[in-house]
């Protein structure tokens, strides 16, 4: 086998198969969709694609570093919350960067909730995550969304309650147009991230994963890299968020706590490890509820009782012997669903047959 | 050259490593003992992981102590471990590819110092395959491949050939041999395998209950009757030429 | 100094209730490992159930009652019938995250089967009151406080002078050793699930009659501070895990009085579980060696 002599990176990760699946992936969302659907179809192809930013954060967070957080529902709102806020703070600031800077504030946000989060892991980091999600959810429903620029807070009682929308940029007002909008942007978020996984940072939370004690010694400064997952999961998802306000519209009821439990049962349903499970857990958390109840008449409530089943069922199948890690569920459904790629096949199998 | 000098680990009543002093050189340099003599702490306290209450580590003139962990890969610390440390999906290319980077190693000769690591060690016809399809020596070779990459100055391998069968020992030993020559750095073996340390340890020290007993070129210490009494635990051995 | 009295009896009633359901988290985790996140479901479920019973079945209150907190009791002991046995080797976090799939699937039931209307369910006890003075205190907020202390007692006697409470020690101190010495793992295994079922079907009614019915409420935000009451107690020690589930009632409710901060008074439980979480997490890291 001739050895590929380039450093590992995005772009030797960039096989023919996989530009050429890429491409034809945004250019169906782009082109073929819009002229197939209705316009309910488009709203939810709209959400899907905004929630694949989120689940993609997850999948960063969960399947690459192997930490577990309940808190990613919060984030969302939370980027909604900054990109609201900067927009009634700077008058006529144009949307990108508006986004731009929602990603940052989110990522600072990420960071302060990695900091204390550092020395934590396993269940006690996912319940601090739970526990983190529910105090800004409460937090959310006193402060409400900001509707002004007065205060701090941005909310003012006497502008009339409805949905908080966010003025979308010029050259894509209209439905259509902004969801073509944010396939754009999440094309190029799924890139960025791509970056990192297949670059260093990629290879170091691979080692933090594994063990953090041995990534130490491989000279992984655990500290830096943990709140740079943090902070990268945080900004993407903040992203989303600010999109979600922009294309739909958002209210404090949307983020309940459970949402974040099915935020994480469904990427470990779709599969943690790679980057398309960001795109099926999305598929599952906003088109599944909606195909099954309108093709199917099941309400979306059953959908939760399935999810609930699924992770379960998922969990006791994971095959005895593998290192205790929910991450090689994602290379065992992707297996089973044929998107494993060929390495990660092999090594499944390796760990599968070979001694505990 | 790496300078020991009274150093001493507690954990609440117990004492893994007492008063421990000890000097080695550039070279391979074996550490025996029986179970429980303080090896791996020993290990842990170099690679940054345990806090020693007393004593001082010296290595070709920088105070190991006062480095953050992850900061003395920079130095030039490698180690392996008992379990694995190679992240199963990635090839062995990748592996050793991040213990390169996270040391520090400019741009331009990355590339070239991971082949040359993985071909050192023989693996080069394996460097793209992922390290979770390779069997149990190949995996103990990429973790030697991660440990001399780059520029290492001080190699500590904690019992390598665990487990193996005696004609991959042997290969592995080769290995291990000839990483002095190829990196320049001060190499310690903590293994149970008397023929390994045998054929690779040019001097050996013996470490029991924490305490340094004996130090010296290898064959010597091999044949000390105190080294033998410390593994068989009696006071007197009469020992036969 | 605002008037915290009003507040007194509600803060110690529903402090009462979180420590019901944490004592049953504690004794859970300690017997089979097992950090269950589905009590506050299976209290909610306890609820809606009874609700049912009366109100579209005309049964009998008490009995109804009953029938509900039996349910929470032995849904939660087949929950660990047959879940437990294949995952009792497991990481906790795999444990844990299994009982998490299945708050999923009570709460995708119930939300189903209850649709979202204002459902309120008034235990008889809360007509007998007894008023002096500032002090106005209803049979269920007494039962709320008292009870929970008679637990702690009576589950304290069981873990120290009954066979089942010592082989339940035995099991959290070391399960495999325990099975050798010829401890009947799944007998003890099953006391301690219907046991604790019992608490959370208790817990569930006492809230939704105290507080409110409304699903998500019920299921996730109100019982949250049972879990963060047994997490201040490391989930080891009943005591700690009672007093401080009382003195997170208490704050919770008497921040009510304090304008300045009272509507973020409800963050409490989730504030308390992340100080105390962080704190010992930075501690034991610290003191963590590579073996």
């Amino acid at each position: 086998m001739s050895v590929d002599t380039r450093l590992p990176s995005i772009l030797t990760a960039a096989t023919p198969r996989r530009i050429v699946t890429f491409v034809v992936v945004v250019l169906i969302a782009l082109l073929v969709l819009p002229a197939v659907l209705s316009t309910y179809w488009m709203k939810i192809m709209f959400e899907m694609a905004a929630y694949s930013l989120v689940t993609l954060g997850l999948g960063l967070l969960v399947g690459r570093t192997g930490m577990y957080s309940l808190c990613q529902i919060p984030m969302v709102a939370a980027g909604a919350w900054f990109a609201l806020r900067v927009h009634y703070l700077f008058d006529g600031v144009p949307f990108p960067l508006i986004l731009v800077m929602t990603a940052i504030l989110t990522g600072l946000l990420g960071v302060v909730i990695g900091l204390p989060a550092l020395r934590l892991s396993g269940l006690y980091l996912a319940l601090v995550t739970l526990m983190a999600a529910g105090a800004i959810t409460l937090l959310l429903t006193v402060v409400k969304f900001p509707n002004s620029n007065k205060g701090f807070w941005g909310f003012d009682k006497r502008v009339p309650s409805g949905q908080n929308v966010l003025p979308r940029p010029s050259l894509a007002e209209s439905d259509i147009a902004f969801y073509r909008y944010t396939v754009v942007i999440v094309a190029i978020g799924f890139l960025i991230a791509a970056w990192h996984i297949k670059g260093k940072p990629g290879r170091a939370w691979g080692a933090i994963r594994q063990s953090e004690v041995t990534a130490t010694a491989a000279g992984v400064n655990n500290t830096l890299y943990k709140l740079w997952a943090f902070a990268l999961s945080a900004a993407v998802t903040g992203v989303a968020g600010a999109i979600l306000v922009a294309g739909a519209g958002v209210t404090t009821q949307q983020f309940p706590v459970e949402q974040s439990i099915l935020l994480l049962a469904v990427v470990l349903l779709g599969g943690v490890y790679n980057l398309w499970g960001a795109l099926v857990a999305a598929f599952f958390m906003r088109v599944l509820p909606q195909i099954l109840d309108k093709k199917l008449g099941l309400p979306p409530e059953v959908l939760t009782m399935l999810f609930g089943l699924g992770v379960m069922q998922v969990l006791l199948m994971q095959p005895k012997g593998v290192v205790e890690d929910l991450r090689n569920l994602g290379i065992f459904i992707g297996t089973k669903l044929g998107l494993v790629g060929r390495n990660e096949r092999k090594a499944l199998a390796a760990a599968e047959g070979g001694a505990a | 050259m790496i300078e020991i000098s009274s150093l001493t680990v507690r954990f609440g009543g117990v004492v893994p490593i007492d008063d421990m002093t000890v000097t080695m050189d550039v070279g391979v340099n074996g550490l025996i003992g029986p179970n429980g003599a303080g090896k791996t702490t020993f290990f842990n306290v170099l690679s940054g992981f345990v806090r020693p209450v007393h004593g001082t580590v010296t290595a070709f003139g920088d105070d190991l102590l006062t480095m953050p962990a992850f900061r003395r890969v920079r130095w030039g610390l490698r180690r392996t471990f008992q379990t694995e440390q190679a992240v199963a999906e990635m090839t062995v290319f990748e592996n050793v590819l991040l213990v390169l980077e996270q040391s520090g190693a400019t741009n331009s000769t990355r590339r070239n110092d991971v082949i040359d690591a993985v071909e050192f060690v023989g693996l080069g016809s394996l460097i793209s395959n992922p390290v979770g399809s390779l069997g149990a020596a190949e995996r103990r070779l990429v973790e030697v491949a991660r440990a001399v990459v780059g520029s290492p100055r001080l190699v500590l391998l904690d019992e390598p050939a665990a487990g193996l069968p005696d004609d991959e020992t042997a290969a592995l030993g080769e290995v291990i041999r000839q990483i002095p020559e190829r990196t320049g750095a001060l190499t310690i073996l903590v293994d149970h395998d008397m023929e390994l340390v045998g054929a690779t340890c040019s001097h050996a020290a013996v470490l029991d209950f924490g305490h340094v007993i004996a130090h010296g070129p290898t064959s010597e210490v091999l044949n000390s009757p105190n080294v033998m009494a410390a593994y068989l635990g009696t006071a007197d051995v009469e020992v036969e030429a | 100094m605002p008037d915290f009295k009003p507040y007194l009896v509600i803060g110690l009633a529903l402090g009462g209730v979180y420590a019901m359901s944490g004592v049953g988290l504690v004794v859970l985790y300690r017997t089979t490992g097992v950090l269950n996140l589905f009590y506050g479901a299976i209290g909610a479920l306890g609820s809606l159930v009874a609700w049912q019973l009366i109100n579209e079945y005309g049964w009998n209150e008490w009995v109804s009652f009953l029938a509900a907190i039996l349910l929470a009791g032995v849904l939660t002991f087949l929950y660990g019938w047959i879940l437990g046995p294949p995952l009792a080797d497991r990481d906790p976090l795999v444990k844990a995250s299994a009982s998490l799939g299945f708050a999923l699937i009570l709460l995708g039931f119930m939300q189903w089967y209850w649709s979202t209307e204002v459902r309120t369910i008034a235990l008889p006890t809360t007509n007998w009151q007894y008023v002096r003075a500032w002090l106005n205190i209803n049979w269920t907020q007494a039962i709320g406080m008292i009870f929970p202390v008679v637990i702690t007692i009576l589950t304290t006697v069981l873990l120290n002078r009954t066979k089942v409470g010592t082989g339940m020690r035995a099991l959290a101190d070391n399960r495999d050793n325990s099975a050798l010495l010829g401890i009947p793992v799944r007998k003890v295994e099953a006391v301690a699930w219907f046991g604790s079922g019992i608490m959370f079907g208790i817990s569930g009614l006492l809230l939704a009659s105290l507080v409110s019915m409304e699903i998500a409420a019920l299921t996730f935000t109100l019982p949250v501070a049972a879990l963060a009451a047994a997490l201040i107690g490391r989930v080891e020690s009943l005591w700690v895990t009672l007093i401080a589930a009382f003195v997170i009632g208490l704050m919770q409710s008497t921040l009510g009085a304090v304008s300045s901060v009272a509507q973020y008074r409800s963050t409490t439980p989730f504030v308390a579980a992340i100080v105390v979480l962080v704190w010992f997490g930075w501690r034991g890291q610290t003191s963590r060696r590579i073996a």
